[in-house]
């Protein structure tokens, strides 16, 4: 805090006002490796946007409102094959179970005196990526801080995401061949790190690789719901090994 | 389909199926953060369910992309991951690092196969 000399008072309401967090909270995003891979992976979204012939527009509309990258890719891909939309929402519902987690963890910081208006704006900007980056933040920063510097990570995540998905629009229709390729190559292998990453405990490696070992297996004999059988079958074996690790002996 | 609902049908479906079904988790999250403990046992099976499948869209993004991408080699598409989480691990886990040599391998290969 180099514009305060002396240390800042956690009981009494900061020097600076909503606005300085805001900003600051945006800029801590914009110079994070998480902005950065976000930029990475929404180019990678846009291609992908181009090469399926999902319509720029809606794609936006989906990372404004969805806010999840693996939601968002599930959507487009589940309009690619035709998939009938109770079974993405299914798919999408699914793979979104994580938002719980995340947001109820992350909402003791963010809670304070706020409506339930707000808490519910704040909990529509909890991705990983937002999630990452403030909860390092969030623990030292003065109580009245938190919201708006939230706020910040997050809308400047989505400033980025949204900026780099008409980028990679437009970049996967002029690209040479090979450059791409590997922009639509960027959802994947940066999901894979980014899954890699969140995983904390055995039981999320193993739902990781299971997922990964089960996805050929059920492509072949789960028919529309392989998606769902996958995360089915191999987050529930994942969660036995861990239940009989962790059983009382 | 008639034209209109043809040219909305996007829109639609992302209010739908994406929209929906992703706010219902962090809206649910708001009503109950204060009772629901974090580290319970059904949550870690969720979350778990939630990973595999995340990891099944990886796997069918990789091993049966829909688009161009199915004209770089499987073997490669498949390497350029290993390639990935290989410097991801050994490069004190950034992420970033990771996936710039997953691409350096995909991109390479495509040239490659052209």
């Amino acid at each position: 805090m180099s514009e305060s000399p002396t240390p800042p008072d956690p009981s009494s309401a900061p020097a600076a006002g909503a606005g300085h967090w805001y900003w600051r909270g945006a800029w801590t995003a914009l110079t994070s490796t998480q902005g950065m891979v976000l930029l990475g992976t929404y180019i990678g979204f846009g291609g992908l946007l181009q090469d399926i012939g999902f319509p720029l527009a809606a794609g936006l509309f989906s990372t404004l409102i969805v806010w999840a990258l693996p939601a968002q890719v599930i959507l487009i891909g589940g309009y690619a094959a035709g998939t009938a939309p109770a079974v993405i929402a299914l798919a999408v519902g699914l793979s979104s179970v994580r938002f719980f987690p995340l947001t109820v963890s992350i909402l003791p910081y963010l809670r304070g005196r706020a409506g339930l208006g707000t808490q519910l704006l704040a909990a529509h900007f909890v991705a990983v990526s937002a999630w990452v980056e403030s909860m390092r933040h969030l623990p030292g920063l003065p109580a009245p801080a938190r919201l708006p510097f939230f706020f910040g990570v997050a809308n400047a995540y989505v400033a980025i995401s949204l900026v780099a998905t008409v980028i990679g629009y437009a970049l996967a229709g002029t690209l040479p061949y090979a450059l791409a390729l590997g922009l639509l190559f960027l959802t994947p292998v940066s999901f894979l790190l980014l899954l890699t990453r969140n995983a904390r405990e055995l039981v999320d490696y193993l739902a990781l690789v299971f997922g990964l070992a089960l996805a050929p297996l059920f492509a072949e004999i789960g028919g529309r719901l392989d998606l769902l059988w996958t995360g089915l079958v191999g987050g529930g074996a994942a969660y036995l090994v861990h239940w009989w690790r962790r059983r009382p002996r | 389909m008639n034209p209109v609902l043809g040219e909305l049908w996007p829109y639609l479906l992302v209010i739908l199926a994406g929209f929906l079904p992703t706010e219902v988790w962090r809206t649910a999250a708001v009503l109950f953060a204060r009772g629901i403990d974090e580290e319970s046992e059904a949550l870690v099976l969720v979350r778990a369910v939630a990973t595999a499948l995340v990891a099944a869209v990886i796997a069918r993004l990789v091993l049966t992309p829909t688009g161009d991408l199915v004209a770089v080699p499987l073997i490669v598409r498949i390497g350029a991951c290993v390639a990935g989480f290989g410097v991801y691990l050994i490069y004190r886990k950034t992420v970033f690092f990771g996936v710039l040599t997953g691409e350096a391998v995909i991109i390479a290969g495509a040239w490659w196969a052209q």
